[in-house]
């Protein structure tokens, strides 16, 4: 079994950049621009450079912000700044933000002013009872870590400065959930992921009360403490906003991810049987078992016929040996689908992301499928490299990065299905539940033909032995 | 257990001024005095805990950082036995460690080398009753204040002589307080005279400031050949010469720290001001 407490070999960290792992992850930064984006009617306002207002913008396009609601400012910092500090640029463009009519500015700061000691907390309190909206000060600079540690940091700051806390038990709203980091997964299918989780809910008899964030309304960020229950939709990030919500507001976890029981413990709802087991969960958990049977019969009767009337000649995964290189949120889960249901063996596994929570989570799934790849945390693409070669898998599941890194290694199959994926997309698909299940097969069997849509290619992998040496004719 | 009274005591002050010494010997009377206390040097240098380890250079927390780092590993791994060390009468030395002269932002260091004392839970973890921050030179920059800043320090001490540009870097500071206080709660406890020889002017001009300032002198340190016999072999007066006036003198320190409740925010003066102040007290000592 692979120990995850251990570090990384020294053979690969030698002189690797401390925490920072190039290009998968972005910084802390860009993870708070993509929480507070999540919010409605507001302005994100990113004390920086120019420079990192264009992860606003990224943060905007990953949210689907509608841009004519959610207001960008930039306080162009400039040498003059960075030498002075900006506090009073700062302080003038807080004043600009009264040309929107919005009910919250989220001041986010980047790293130079956070070097220099730029104290927007100070500015806010300052100026916050004389414009007519709130402040949200937030010190995410980039250098304080990933994408992940952003959402981290961008939620809790969400939730100790905008909901209610009366400080004594909240009147409950019965059966009202809050969505944990829909946002947080680097997969093209969050906002239709998102979607079936609420559908889902709802056919149990729960609202949503707020999603942590997407489209998040200030009232319902208020409300929040009125909630009953949290769910989350990662498995990346957001186990301390889990934990805060329940010592808090009492809010609890319907399945709770960062439990100490190991029989609790359970991967979302990507593929077959894993989503099988998170409905039937469900229906234990809100005594609406019968309910759950009955989705899950109904689900996989739909994908059964439909596998069988398409005729999809999946086998080519049995068997195979496959490297998974995504976010947690999508590799957890893929460990069981890819041994439970495709019948293939996952040789290893490289995980963006290092939450301390995770170590558990995989080492279970694995155990419980009974494979035991390598498996290696808050990877980069050196390491991924890495990992590829020493592995050569038949199969890499992972992004456009792998294919690049595939064609070095000669390894014939790269499916992409994690961010970047390089392909276009205007309706929002799920990965998700049964439906999701057959997208990811899709998009799987697309990419796997696509590798004989060449006939340089065609020849490379008809001659290859499964294990990446090439075979003569 | 944290102790919910634990105390966080900054020691600010012009550079060479006397900070460490004050703050070495401080943590020994406190110590002798049965409080749990933690010496923090806030310095590149490393230099502040050294007259409490014999004379040695303890590792620095920012620099058993970069080891982890470097092995892939992050703060989480460090043990607290790798950067807290015993000192004299039991005080828990640390040095905060930091960039090489002349590049890297050390000041930002500082700030994470705090956090990373906090993270690893060592204020509950040896039932702290006071923590002392010898902070270096002047506030020249942001990232200096950070221990202000962030809340972890509340009380600041200035240290200056009877000199003049002593008390103008001290009046800096307080600029630098004043300006802090609005977000945290770090406050200006007083001002601690380290002499210079020359008694009577300095404590005349150090109250008369510390009262326009709005806060009170609260020690006074006799220049003392003792001082510089001990640094020598890498101790404090308090144990190498305990008999002398200095020890004496931070024994009676250590007390008015322990009396000292709260602090002010304070009201710093224009320079005109400051030389005001000083020539008028020139003259009333003369006469
Ligand atoms: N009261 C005193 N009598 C005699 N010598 C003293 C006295 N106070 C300090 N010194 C000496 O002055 C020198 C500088 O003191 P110290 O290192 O404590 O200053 P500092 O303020 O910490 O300096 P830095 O800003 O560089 O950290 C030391 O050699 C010390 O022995
Ligand atoms: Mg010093």
């Amino acid at each position: 079994m692979n120990d995850l407490s251990q570090p990384m070999s020294s053979e690969y960290s030698e002189g690797a950049p401390s925490a920072c792992h190039d290009p998968y992850l972005r910084c802390a930064f860009f993870g708070a621009a993509q929480t507070v984006t999540g919010i409605r009617r507001a302005c994100v306002l990113s004390h920086s450079p120019q420079g990192c207002d264009q992860l606003v913008n990224t943060a905007f396009g990953w949210q689907q912000t509608d841009y004519l609601a959610t207001k960008s400012l930039c306080s162009k910092l400039c040498e003059d700044e960075i030498v002075h500090g900006g506090e009073a640029t700062l302080a003038k463009v807080i004043e600009d933000a009264r040309a929107f009519s919005v009910s919250a500015v989220f001041v986010l700061t980047a790293c130079g002013p956070e070097m220099v000691g730029d104290d927007i907390v100070a500015v806010c309190q300052e100026m916050a009872a004389d414009v007519p909206f709130q402040l949200v000060p937030i010190e995410c600079a980039g250098f304080r870590g990933t994408q992940y540690d952003g959402i981290d940091i961008a939620l809790h700051g969400l939730l100790n400065q905008l909901v209610e806390n009366p400080g004594e038990p909240m009147d409950k709203i019965p059966d009202s959930v809050i969505l944990i980091a829909p946002h947080a997964s680097a997969n093209p299918s969050w906002p239709g992921d998102l979607s079936w989780v609420e559908d889902i809910l709802e056919r149990f008899g729960l609202t949503v009360l707020a999603s942590l964030t997407h489209g998040t309304g200030l009232e319902q960020l208020r409300d929040i403490g009125r909630a009953q229950y949290s769910l989350m939709l990662t498995h990346d990030c957001g186990y301390r906003t889990e934990t805060l919500l329940a010592d808090r507001w009492d809010i609890r976890p319907l399945l709770p991810t960062s439990a100490l029981n190991r029989s609790q413990r359970l991967p979302l709802p990507v593929g077959f049987s894993n989503t099988g087991r998170w409905l039937q969960r469900l229906g234990q958990v809100l005594d609406k078992e019968d309910l759950a049977q009955k989705m899950v019969v109904q689900g996989e009767q739909f994908a059964v016929e439909q596998l069988r009337r398409q005729g999809l000649p999946y086998e080519f995964f049995n068997g195979a040996q496959v490297a998974i290189l995504a976010d947690a949120t999508l590799a957890v889960p893929l460990l069981g689908m890819l041994a439970e249901d495709l019948e293939c063996e996952p040789v290893a596994v490289g995980i963006r992301s290092r939450a301390p929570e995770l170590h558990a989570l995989v080492r279970d799934e694995c155990d419980r499928v009974a494979i035991s790849p390598r498996i290696e945390t808050g990877v980069g693409v050196y390491e991924t490299a890495q990992i590829l070669s020493a592995a050569k898998p038949d199969v890499i599941i992972g992004s456009n990065i792998e294919r690049h890194l595939a064609e070095d290694l000669g390894i014939p199959y790269v499916l992409r299905v994690v961010n970047p994926v390089a392909r276009f997309r205007l309706t929002n698909r799920e990965y998700f539940g049964y439906h999701g299940f057959l997208n990811l097969m899709e998009i799987m069997q697309n990419d796997w033909w696509d590798t004989f849509r060449s006939k340089k290619r065609h020849n490379r992998a008809h001659w290859l032995d499964g294990r990446g040496e090439g075979v003569e004719p | 257990m944290l102790n919910p009274d634990m105390r966080q005591i900054a020691i600010y002050g012009k550079g060479g001024i006397g900070k460490s010494t004050i703050a070495a010997n401080l943590s020994v009377a406190l110590a002798q005095g049965s409080k749990e206390i933690m010496q923090v040097g806030c310095d590149p240098k490393r230099d502040s805990t050294r007259n409490l380890t014999g004379g040695r250079l303890i590792p620095t927390v920012l620099d058993t950082l970069r080891d982890c780092l470097r092995r892939g590993r992050d703060q989480h791994s460090i043990e607290l036995e790798q950067i807290v060390f015993p000192g004299s009468a039991g005080v828990h030395c640390v040095e905060a460690g930091g960039p090489e002269p002349g590049i890297g932002c050390a000041g930002r260091g500082v700030l994470t080398a705090i956090q990373i004392l906090r993270d690893l839970d060592a204020y509950r973890t040896y039932e702290l009753d006071l923590v002392i921050y010898d902070v270096l030179g002047d506030v020249v920059c942001g990232g200096f204040a950070q221990p202000i800043r962030e809340g972890f320090a509340r009380e600041i001490f200035l240290v200056c002589s009877g000199e003049f540009m002593s008390l103008y870097a001290a009046n800096n500071i307080a600029r630098a307080i004043e300006r802090l206080s609005r977000r945290g709660q770090a406050r200006l406890s007083g001002l601690i005279c380290n002499s210079r020889g020359h008694p009577t002017l300095e404590k005349l001009v150090l109250e008369a400031v510390a009262k326009r300032m709005g806060t009170q002198l609260v020690g006074f340190i006799p220049r003392s050949q003792s001082i510089g016999r001990c640094e020598v072999e890498g101790i404090t007066v308090m144990e190498g010469a305990p008999e002398s006036e200095a020890a004496g003198a931070f024994r009676t320190l250590s007390e008015r720290v322990l009396a000292t409740e709260g602090g002010v925010i304070p009201a710093p003066l224009e320079l005109e001001e400051l030389e005001h102040i000083y020539r008028h007290c020139a003259r009333e000592e003369g006469s």
